[in-house]
């Protein structure tokens, strides 16, 4: 018995050991790192930044692409409980990052910031959305400002120029609407948060800043205000089939709807389209709703490119990180993609684009962080839940707004 | 009965290898799943105690009401269709000449997997897609609820129907030829035949069918995920959606880890009362 007893608890102790890594964190020098990130259709830039870090600094980097994102948060935060680290990974602003910050495992990149900005590869208006306690996390992977992107040709054809205000917006859909062309493009999954927020900023950022941190319901005048505009926009035949699961690029390109609003990211869905900007689409600043309010507001993304400090080599990990702010690698992950970069010595080609990251870093416009990473995580499931019903049964705006209110009340109640 | 010395002795230590897979493959994270439902927690911060709070929620939250209906309409509907006209389709070419080659177009799709079937019905069901242009109408197969639901039943259907057919087959193979010659010598044919005869001799293999069938329709998941994502605004989720979206997009895994044990306190029920109900039978 004492034998068989000693047996068992001998292969328990195998099986354990096997599973459980040796405990402790045996730091690694590391000639490649892994970088995980949930933007799997970025493969092949990430792999060309891979080719170009091995080049110039010795440190070569190889991508392992989510496409599901809530599979890949699951499995980041799996890792912060396991020996299991991942040498680089994105994530996101806002609460995210608050959130992973706290776990004390997240590699501070303080002293980067400070030499890039004095380097001018960093901008200071970037350094709160990565500040946590007074000190910074990560390095930002890309950034995005939010506008509209439109056929070209489209509105070449109807006579059309990029509308001036909000009246103009409105007024450039009716023509395309008695054209027989749909103005607009939406959708009731994942997305389905792009028009509210568009709206809200446009009429109200402070409220929009309120409703983000708790200090507004989503059942206040203002946001119901924003809710029925949007609701005239919908039955006035402006936006295409919410339904309709056609990739936003080629409905852009056939012209399926004239308009479409997205991150200058964006972009590289035309440039993989080979559309040429300024003669096949091009991209506008979406006016106010509210023509009062002292700046336009511009929905503003970062995504953050993180180390851990128990990764296996978090030298290598840091190291990578200064790397990836400059204007040498900037410059070819801002090119290759198309896209503005959050270097501010990058230039890209793109004039529309050129135009409206210069105007952003002059302080033209009123930043306002965008709703996936201003809404905590349950509040943004019931949000984006909730919005996807009301795109297709816009009849329902209260309910809508009464259940993400109560995913609000229940959240706020354990996070104020 | 005494155990042979070699097993009494060494015995424990053999069975030890896969007893322990088991418990942490198995019974671990079921104890960790209960545990964590009675659980405020991210996935991050040290789960907090809240006792019955999870269950409690259950009992007000509108969406498992809709999750809970369609995921019925999932039962009762893998029951009728893969289910039934598999059936159907076993008796009707079993004893056709040449009955194998009318049910291989039924087993084809069974080669897809459950996300790779939704992926190749996707373009066919969307708005603009292609049974909107073969039919020349404007429906919108994804949408309204419980369409969305009923429309990829019939996909799952589409998928499910060869398999239960050629399991079915495999049952009127297994029938002994002397009690239905017996039947037709007494006169019966068609109908009685089948209700008082076949019917019955099947019972065990029906049985198999029909709670595998049971326990595929109470965790459907894959084709939904792929096809809506239960939207929009969770009128097609299922009690396997609910729970995952709030678990992993959510970051509920309190109230997602609620939702699994009611999914897995209803498939057990479920599974126990109908074969307990099955064997007695038989």
């Amino acid at each position: 018995m004492y034998r068989s007893r000693v047996a068992t608890l001998g292969v328990a102790a195998l099986v354990l050991a096997a599973c459980g890594g040796n405990g402790a964190e045996v730091s690694q020098k590391k000639t490649e790192l892994t970088l995980y990130n949930d933007k799997g259709a970025w493969t092949k830039y990430f792999d060309e930044m891979g080719a170009l870090s091995k080049q110039r600094i010795g440190l070569g980097m190889k991508p392992t692409g989510y496409t599901d994102s809530a599979q890949y948060q699951a499995f980041i935060k799996a890792s912060f409980r396991t020996n299991v680290k991942p040498d680089l990974f994105t994530w996101q602003t806002g609460g995210m990052l608050e959130e992973i910050v706290k776990q004390k495992q997240v590699a501070d990149t303080t002293a980067v910031w400070q030499e890039a900005i004095k380097a001018g590869d960093l901008s200071q208006d970037l350094v709160p959305y990565y500040t946590v306690g007074g000190r910074q996390y990560c390095v930002p992977m890309n950034v995005a400002y939010w506008g509209m992107f439109y056929n070209k040709k489209i509105f070449d054809e109807h006579g059309l120029k990029p509308p001036q205000t909000w009246d103009d917006l409105v007024a450039t859909a009716e023509t395309l609407k008695r054209a027989g062309v749909k103005a607009f493009y939406h959708t009731s999954v994942l997305f389905s948060f792009v028009w509210f927020e568009q709206l809200m900023a446009g009429t109200d950022p402070d409220l929009y800043d309120r409703l983000s941190t708790g200090k507004a319901k989503y059942t206040d005048p203002g946001v119901v205000q924003v809710m029925e505009r949007w609701k005239q926009l919908i039955d006035a035949g402006y936006f295409i089939n919410p339904g309709d699961k056609t990739d936003p690029g080629d409905v852009l390109k056939t012209g399926k709807a004239a308009m479409v609003t997205f991150g200058t990211w964006f972009n590289t869905s035309m440039t993989t389209r080979s559309m040429k900007a300024g003669a096949d689409y091009d991209f506008f600043v979406i006016p106010n709703v509210n023509p009062a309010l002292p700046k336009t507001s511009m929905i503003f993304e970062s995504g953050p490119l993180c180390s851990l400090t128990k990764a296996a080599d978090p030298e290598a990990g840091m190291k990578y990180l200064k790397w990836w702010t400059t204007s040498e690698a900037q410059d070819k992950w801002a090119t290759s993609r198309g896209d503005v970069s959050a270097n501010p010595k990058v230039t890209i080609d793109d004039k529309a684009l050129g135009t409206v990251t210069k105007d952003a870093g002059g302080g033209k416009y009123r930043l306002v962080n965008r709703y996936f990473e201003a809404t905590p995580p349950p509040v943004l499931s019931a949000a984006l839940d909730g919005f996807g019903k009301f795109v297709t049964e816009p009849g329902t705006y209260m309910e809508v707004l009464e259940s993400i209110q109560k995913a609000a009340d229940e959240y706020w109640s354990t996070h104020q | 009965m005494s155990r042979p010395p070699i097993l009494g002795r060494f015995g424990h230590g053999y069975v030890a290898p896969a007893a322990v897979l088991v418990a942490v493959l198995l019974y671990a994270p079921f104890v960790w799943t209960a545990y964590l439902s009675l659980t405020r927690y991210d996935g991050l911060e040290s789960p907090v105690w809240v006792g019955l709070a999870n269950f409690v929620k259950l009992f007000d939250d509108d969406a498992l009401l809709t999750s809970t209906r369609n995921t019925l309409i999932w039962v009762a509907g893998t029951m009728a269709l893969p289910v039934g006209l598999g059936l159907l389709v076993a008796v009707l070419s079993y004893d056709l000449k040449g009955g194998a080659w009318y049910r291989v177009p039924f087993m084809l799709p069974y080669a897809l997997s459950g996300a790779g079937l939704a992926m190749v019905w996707s373009p066919v069901l969307s708005h603009d897609g292609i049974a909107n242009l073969l039919l020349g109408v404007d429906t919108a197969f994804l949408q309204e609820a419980p369409a969305n639901t009923l429309a990829m039943l019939a996909v799952w259907t589409w998928q499910q129907l060869g398999v239960n057919t050629l399991l079915f087959v495999v049952g009127l193979q297994s029938i002994p030829r002397e009690p239905i010659e017996a039947a037709r010598l007494d006169g019966a044919s068609g109908w009685r035949l089948f209700r008082h005869v076949t019917w019955p001799l099947m019972r065990p293999l029906t049985a198999v069918v029909v709670g595998l069938a049971l326990v595929s329709s109470l965790k459907t998941f894959d084709i939904v995920w792929v096809l809506t994502q239960g939207g929009p605004g969770r009128n097609s989720e299922t009690l396997a959606v609910t729970m995952y979206k709030e678990t992993f997009v959510a970051s509920d895994y309190g109230y997602g880890s609620a939702v699994a044990v009611l999914l897995t306190v209803v498939t057990g029920l479920a599974s126990y009362l109908y074969l307990r109900r099955q064997v007695t039978a038989t």
